[in-house]
C-alpha cells in the first residue's frame, strides 16, 4: 500500500475543482469499498478527496416521496421509521449490510457508485424507480437508476462528477415492498442472490377500511384466498434481482405477468419461474448457477408475499417486523 | 458435596480486564527497539521447479535491510518428519511454499519489496487427490525422505492400525450391518488474532523468541535442534508467549514463518517481527485436513454392537506437521465410543500438492465421531431401534477397559443421553419426517492429559511474598481460555488465599519448569494437579512459620498495646492450640486455630507472619516457595496402538433440533443441547464458555465452513467467503454441565476444551435425517447439497411410483 494525500473539502464545488486539478485523485465517502481496493492494490490513488465534510450530501427528505443525500450512511437510513414503514425494501437492504461498523461509515452514494453486482441497495432502488441526482461540470442532472448502472462496478458518471443524492418517487396508498438477501450467515455477507419486490394493489371500489379484514388473518394462504374472492388486482409491480447478472436487473417479464392480476399461489409460482428464466447467474465459488436460479424462483414468490403483508400492515407501528 | 470457597464458583476473569480495555500486549502490539518487519514471498505454483530468483531490485529499495532466499541460508530440514526446508530452493510443492523473505523498516516497505523479487518457475505436474496420489506409479511429491533415503510412495510411513478381536467373524454373525462413506473438508482454525512472532538475538547470538506457541518447551527444543544444524549449537533460547489470541491447533508446531523470522533477525542483527494478514492466515496456516472415512459396523438382534471397522484417508498436503498424528485420536471414538468388542481401524496420510495440514480443536475426533455417530444412527434405523435407546444400550460404563486399552474411570454418559433426550423433546419430536427433526451424537475424549510425548508432565512454582501476594510461575500457556482464573481458583482453594491474591505467569521458558504444552484439553487437569501439590507444600511452609512466629507476633503486639494503654491486660491464651502446623489452617489469607477458629487473637494475616519470618535480622530469614513437577501415571500408546494414555476420559452428548427449508435447502438450528461430563466444573461460566464456543465451531463444521482449495490454491482466503459463524448467527445453545467428580482430577475436574465441538456435526446431520429422511455424509451440509438431495429424492420417488 503506497501513501496518498487526503483532502476534505466542504462543498461539492470545491471537491470537483480539486478533482480537476489533483493528479490520480479519487473520491472517498465512507471508504468501505475504496480502502479495500487500495489494500488489495487494485487502486493506488495519489490523492483521496473525502466527501464526508460536505453537508449538502447528508440530507434525508421525506416530503412527497423520498430524497436521500449520497453521503447518508446505511445506519442513518435504517434508523428512519418513515423509510422502514414506507420504503421497506430499502430498510431491509441497509439494515443487513456488512456489520454495524460498516453501516456506520458506509454510504448509499458509495454503494451505488461502486455498483457491485451484489450491492444491496441497488435492487430496492430499482423497484422504487429511483432517480440519481448528479452534479456535473455543466450543472445538475438526473438519471434513472436503471440507466445509471452500466455493469459490474461501472456506472454512468463522467470523471469528476459527484452523485448528490437519490430521489424516490412517492408511493401509492396501497403499496408494499421487501428485499430478501439470501446468505449463509447473518452478518458480514454478500448476497448469493438478492430479490426486491414492490407491489401496488388497486383498492378502487372497496371500502376505506378494506385492510381490516386482511389484518385479522394470520395464514398467508387464507389472505390470498380473500384477495382472490374480493378481486383485488395488482396494478403495479416491480421485481429486481441481484447477483444473477453483471449488474442488478429488473425481471420485467415477471413484472408484466403480475400487472393487472390477482395474486394467487399459482401466479406467484409462475412469476418466480419467469423471473428465474430472466436471470443469468453464473457458477462461482460463492454459489452455483442452478441454485441461484432456483433461489430467484423461490425468493421472488416470498418477496412478493412479504410486500403484500407489509402493504396490509402498513400503518401498524412494528411494520415491518425486525428480527 | 464438599463445600468449596472458590472451586466451582463463577469467579470473574479479572486477568482479562486488560484485553477488554485494549491494554493487553498481543503480538500485534509487541514492539522491540529497532525492530524490523518481515514478509514472506510464497510460490505461484502448486508444483514447480525454481529456475531463478532475482532479489537485486528488492535489495535496493530504501528501507529494506535483508532479502533472503533458500540459497542464502543453510539448506537444512525442519518439521515433524523433516520433510521440508525453511526457504525452498529447487522445487516448490504447494502454493504456500516460502521462496524468499524480506526484512524492512516498515511493513509497507517489506510488502513493496516482495513485489520486486523476480522468480522464474517451470511448472511441474501436480497431484491433488489423495486417492490418486496413493496409486502405484503416481508422481512422487518427495523423492527423498528426511534422512535422504529414496521415497517409494506418497503414503506417509506412519502406521495407524488398531486391530482388536475378529471383525470378519463378528460381521458374519451380526444381525444388522451398515456401511457408510463420509468426507470432511479443510477447516481453517480462524483464531481471532493472526499468527506472528518476534525474534531477537543478543550480541552473542542467544535468542529471545516471542511466539504464540502453546508448547513453549517443544518450540524451544525444535529451535534448538535447528540451531545445532546451522552452527548455533548451545546458544541459549528463551521462548516467551505474548498474550495469545487463539490457537486451536495452529500453534502446536513451530511454523516455517517462525524459522524465517529467526533467519531474518540473525541476518540483520535486529529484532524482526512477522505478523500475518488475515489473507496469509488463510493461505499459509496449516488447516484441519480433509478426511475420507469408510465405516462399517454391526449389531446383534438385540441391538448390541458387534464390530466396527473404519478406514480413513487423510490429505496430508505437501509436508508433514502434527496433523499426521490425528489418527491416534480418531482411534478413540472408533474403538471406544460405546461398547464394541471387535474393532479394526486403519488410517493413511497421503502427500499431495495441496496446502499441508495440521490439527485443529478435537484433533481428528470431530471427523471420526462424525463417521461413527452418523453410522450409529444408520444402524439403529436398520435394526429398528430408537437411536437414543440404541446408544443407551451400548453406552460406556465406569470401570471398563476399552479395546484400545483406555481405562474408563467415571462415565456419566447415561446422564448425558437422558438429559439431551429430555431437553430436546426427543420422544415427542423424533421420527416425524415433516421438515423438522431431532438428532443426537455423543463423544469420548481424553480429559486427563494425553501422553503423546514421553513426558506428559508440567512444572509449577509458587512463591508467596511478605505482602501475602502469590506469584505462580507455570510452565504452561494460556490461549485465551481463562487458565489464569481457573488456576488461581485452584491455588486459592488449596492454600486458603483469595483468587485476587494470586498472580499467574504463563508462557516463559526461562521462568517456568517444563510442560508438555496446552493441548489435548489437558491444562486444567494437569496444571491443576501440579498446582494442588505445590499449593499444599506452600501451605505447609506457611503454617510452619506461623507456629514459630504467631506467638512472637502476639507477644510483641501485647507489649506495644501495653505501652499505649497501661490498663491493658494481656489475655490468657492457650498457645498449645497453635503449637503444630496440623492445628492451624488458612482461610481468606487469615491463619486461624482449627480448634478456636473464632478466637480473634489467633486470626492473623499470612502477610504479617511472612514479613516477620523474612525480617528477622539474624541470618535466619525465610521465604515461602515451593515447586512441583507432576507427570501423570499414564502410558504411551504401544506399537499395537493400545495404552491408557490419559488419566480419565470425558463423555458428552449433543442433541440438535433442526428445521429444513425444503425450498431453499437451508437448515435452521432451533435448539442445540450440549450435555457434557466435566468431572467437576471449576468455574461454570468458563466451562459453558468452552462449550458454547466449541458448539459454534461445530455448527460451522456441520453447515458452513470449508476452505475451498482448488488445485492446491485457497480460493476463499478471507472472512467474507470463509463462512465461520458470527455473533449474529444466534445458535440457541444450551450448555448442560454434568458433574461426576473424577478421583484423579484436581478437585474432580476433567478437561473440556475440545469436547463441545466433537458431537455437534453428527448430531445436526442426524437431525436433518430425522427431518427429511436424507442422510448427509459430506460436510459442510450446504443449502445447495440439501436442495439437490431433496430433488433427487423426489425424482427417485416419482420414478418408483411411475
Ligand atoms: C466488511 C465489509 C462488508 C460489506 N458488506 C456489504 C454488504 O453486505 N452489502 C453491500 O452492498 N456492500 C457491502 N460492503 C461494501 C460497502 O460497504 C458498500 O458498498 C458501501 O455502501 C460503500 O460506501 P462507502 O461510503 O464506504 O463508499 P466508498 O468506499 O467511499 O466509495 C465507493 C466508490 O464510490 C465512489 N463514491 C462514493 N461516493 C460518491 C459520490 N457521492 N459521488 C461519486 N462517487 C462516489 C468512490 O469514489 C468509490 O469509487 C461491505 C464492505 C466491507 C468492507
Amino acid at each position: 500500500m503506497k501513501g496518498y494525500d487526503y483532502y476534505k473539502p466542504d462543498t461539492i464545488e470545491e471537491a470537483m475543482k480539486m478533482m480537476s486539478t489533483l493528479d490520480g485523485a479519487e473520491y472517498i465517502a465512507g471508504g468501505t469499498d475504496v480502502m479495500v481496493l487500495i489494500k488489495k492494490k487494485a487502486l493506488s490513488p495519489q490523492n483521496l478527496i473525502s466527501l464526508r465534510n460536505i453537508s449538502e450530501l447528508s440530507y434525508i427528505d421525506t416530503d412527497n416521496g423520498l430524497r436521500i443525500g449520497s453521503g447518508v450512511t446505511h445506519s442513518r437510513i435504517s434508523e428512519s421509521d418513515f423509510i422502514k414503514r414506507h420504503y421497506s425494501a430499502l430498510f431491509d437492504a441497509v439494515s443487513n449490510i456488512g456489520s454495524v461498523q460498516v453501516r456506520n461509515v458506509g454510504t448509499v452514494g458509495g454503494n451505488i457508485c461502486n455498483a457491485a453486482p451484489s450491492a444491496d441497495t441497488l435492487c430496492p432502488f430499482l423497484v422504487f424507480d429511483a432517480v440519481v441526482l448528479i452534479a456535473g461540470q455543466k450543472g445538475e442532472y438526473q438519471l434513472a437508476i436503471d440507466d445509471f448502472l452500466l455493469g459490474p462496478n461501472r456506472v454512468a458518471l463522467a470523471k469528476g462528477e459527484i452523485v448528490k443524492g437519490i430521489n424516490l418517487p412517492a408511493l401509492g396508498a396501497n403499496s408494499g415492498s421487501a428485499y430478501i438477501k439470501h446468505t449463509r450467515r447473518k452478518a458480514m455477507e454478500l448476497p448469493i442472490v438478492g430479490i426486491a419486490a414492490r407491489i401496488d394493489i388497486d383498492a378502487k371500489g372497496h371500502p376505506n377500511d378494506w385492510k381490516e379484514a386482511f389484518r385479522r388473518i394470520d395464514d398467508i394462504s387464507d389472505m390470498l384466498r380473500l384477495l382472490e374472492k374480493e378481486r383485488f388486482v395488482c396494478n403495479d409491480a416491480r421485481i429486481a434481482m441481484g447477483v444473477v447478472a453483471p449488474r442488478p436487473i429488473r425481471a420485467k417479464k415477471a413484472e408484466s405477468a403480475l400487472q393487472g392480476k390477482v395474486i394467487s399461489e399459482g401466479l406467484l409460482d409462475e412469476i418466480g419461474r419467469i423471473a428465474a428464466s430472466e436471470s443469468q447467474p453464473r457458477d462461482t465459488l460463492r454459489g452455483e448457477a442452478w441454485y441461484r436460479r432456483e433461489m430467484v424462483h423461490v425468493l421472488t414468490k416470498r418477496a412478493v408475499l412479504m410486500a403484500l403483508e407489509r402493504m396490509i400492515h402498513a400503518d401498524s407501528s412494528n411494520n415491518p417486523k425486525t428480527s | 458435596m464438599e463445600d468449596f470457597l472458590y472451586v466451582g464458583k463463577d469467579v470473574p476473569r479479572t486477568a482479562e480486564i486488560n484485553k477488554v480495555t485494549g491494554r493487553a500486549v498481543y503480538i500485534d502490539e509487541l514492539k522491540r527497539p529497532g525492530m524490523l518487519y518481515g514478509k514472506i514471498l510464497y510460490s505461484r505454483y502448486a508444483h514447480a521447479r525454481i529456475k531463478s530468483i532475482n532479489t537485486e531490485k528488492a535489495k535496493k529499495l530504501p528501507g529494506v535491510k535483508a532479502v533472503i532466499t533458500g540459497y542464502d541460508i543453510p539448506d537444512v530440514r525442519v518439521g515433524f518428519m523433516e520433510d521440508q526446508t525453511v526457504l525452498k530452493r529447487d522445487v516448490v510443492r504447494q502454493y504456500r511454499d516460502e521462496v524468499a523473505a524480506v526484512a524492512a523498516t516498515s511493513r509497507e516497505i517489506a510488502e513493496e519489496a516482495l513485489d520486486l523479487i523476480e522468480v522464474e518457475y517451470e511448472e511441474l505436474p501436480a497431484i491433488f487427490d489423495p486417492v490418486e496420489a496413493m496409486k502405484p506409479g503416481a508422481p512422487l511429491i518427495h523423492e527423498l525422505d528426511g534422512h535422504g533415503r529414496p521415497v517409494k510412495s506418497n503414503v506417509l510411513p506412519l502406521r495407524w492400525t488398531l486391530n482388536v478381536g475378529d471383525v470378519e467373524k463378528a460381521r458374519r454373525e451380526s444381525a444388522y450391518v451398515v456401511k457408510d462413506s463420509l468426507t470432511t473438508p479443510w477447516i481453517n482454525q480462524c483464531c481471532l488474532g493472526t499468527s506472528g512472532c518476534v525474534a531477537e538475538f543478543d550480541s552473542v547470538n542467544n535468542l529471545t523468541f516471542y511466539s504464540q506457541t502453546n508448547v513453549i518447551f517443544g518450540a524451544k527444543q525444535r529451535i534448538s535442534r535447528y540451531f545445532a544444524k546451522i552452527g548455533l549449537k548451545d546458544k541459549k533460547i528463551r521462548v516467551i508467549n505474548p498474550i495469545v489470541a487463539g490457537s486451536f491447533g495452529t500453534k502446536l508446531d513451530t511454523d516455517i514463518y517462525e524459522f524465517i523470522c529467526i533467519q531474518l533477525a540473525l541476518k540483520t542483527r535486529r529484532p524482526v517481527k512477522i505478523q500475518f494478514t488475515r489473507e496469509e492466515e488463510f493461505r499459509t496456516l496449516p488447516p484441519r485436513q480433509t478426511t475420507r472415512f469408510e465405516i462399517e459396523q454391526g449389531c446383534d438382534k438385540n441391538g448390541m454392537l458387534t464390530f466396527r471397522k473404519a478406514e480413513a484417508i487423510l490429505d496430508n498436503g505437501a509436508y508433514t506437521s502434527w496433523g499426521a498424528t490425528t489418527p491416534s485420536v480418531m482411534m478413540m471414538p472408533i474403538s471406544s465410543l460405546y461398547r464394541v468388542p471387535n474393532v479394526y481401524f486403519n488410517a493413511v496420510c497421503v502427500y499431495t500438492n495441496n496446502i499441508y495440514s495440521q490439527a485443529m480443536r478435537g484433533y481428528g475426533n470431530p471427523q471420526a465421531s462424525f463417521a461413527v455417530e452418523v453410522s450409529m444412527d444408520h444402524l439403529a434405523e436398520e435394526a429398528g431401534i430408537d437411536a437414543a435407546e440404541f446408544r443407551m444400550k451400548n453406552r460406556n460404563r465406569p470401570g471398563e477397559v476399552t479395546p484400545m486399552g483406555l481405562k474408563i474411570t467415571t462415565c456419566p454418559l447415561d446422564r448425558c443421553i437422558t438429559t439431551v433426550k429430555e431437553k430436546i423433546g426427543w420422544d415427542q419430536k423424533r421420527g416425524k419426517k415433516n421438515g423438522r427433526g431431532v438428532g443426537m451424537a455423543s463423544l469420548i475424549h481424553v480429559a486427563g492429559g494425553a501422553r503423546v510425548y514421553l513426558s506428559d508432565g508440567t512444572g509449577i512454582r509458587i512463591k508467596v511474598d511478605e505482602n501475602g501476594h502469590v506469584d505462580v510461575l507455570s510452565g504452561s500457556t494460556d490461549q485465551g481460555q481463562g487458565s489464569q482464573t481457573v488456576l488461581a481458583q485452584i491455588i486459592a482453594e488449596t492454600i486458603g488465599f483469595r483468587p485476587e491474591d494470586i498472580n499467574i505467569i504463563f508462557g516463559d521458558t526461562a521462568l517456568g519448569l517444563w510442560d508438555a504444552g496446552t493441548h489435548a484439553s489437558r491444562h486444567t487437569f494437569i496444571a491443576g494437579n501440579a498446582a494442588i501439590r505445590a499449593g499444599e507444600k506452600v501451605k505447609r511452609q506457611i503454617l510452619e512459620l506461623a507456629v514459630e512466629y504467631v506467638p512472637k507476633l502476639l507477644k510483641s503486639d501485647f507489649r506495644k498495646q501495653k505501652k499505649k494503654d497501661p490498663d491493658f491486660h494481656e489475655p490468657e491464651l492457650d498457645f498449645t492450640l497453635i503449637d503444630n502446623p496440623e492445628k492451624l489452617d488458612i482461610k481468606d489469607r487469615m491463619i486461624f486455630a482449627k480448634k478456636a477458629p473464632e478466637n480473634p487473637n489467633f486470626r492473623i494475616d499470612v502477610a504479617r507472619v511472612l514479613n516477620r519470618a523474612l525480617n528477622v535480622g539474624n541470618g535466619e530469614s525465610k521465604t515461602v516457595m515451593a515447586e512441583v513437577f507432576w507427570d501423570p501415571p499414564t502410558q504411551m500408546l504401544n506399537s499395537e496402538m493400545k495404552g491408557n494414555w490419559s488419566c480419565t476420559y470425558a463423555f458428552g452428548t449433543t442433541g440438535a433440533e433442526v428445521e429444513v427449508d425444503t425450498e431453499t435447502g437451508e437448515v435452521k438450528i432451533l435448539k442445540l443441547v450440549a450435555a457434557h461430563d466435566v468431572g467437576r466444573a471449576m468455574n461454570p461460566t468458563l466451562v459453558k464458555g468452552q462449550i458454547y464456543g466449541a458448539a459454534y465451531i461445530g455448527v460451522g463444521f456441520a453447515l458452513t465452513e470449508k476452505l475451498q482449495v482448488v488445485e492446491g490454491r485457497v480460493m476463499n482466503p478471507n472472512l467474507r467467503d470463509y463462512k465461520v459463524l458470527t455473533a449474529l448467527d444466534d445458535i440457541p445453545v444450551e450448555a448442560v454441565i454434568v458433574e461426576d467428580p473424577d478421583p484423579m482430577g484436581p478437585y474432580g475436574a476433567k478437561g473440556i476444551g475440545e469436547p463441545g465441538l466433537v458431537p455437534t456435526a453428527p448430531a445436526i446431520a442426524n437431525a436433518i435425517y430425522d427431518a427429511i429422511g436424507i442422510r448427509f455424509t459430506d460436510l459442510p451440509i450446504t443449502p445447495e447439497k440439501v436442495l439437490a438431495a431433496i430433488r433427487a429424492k423426489k425424482q427417485e420417488n416419482q420414478q418408483r411410483d411411475a
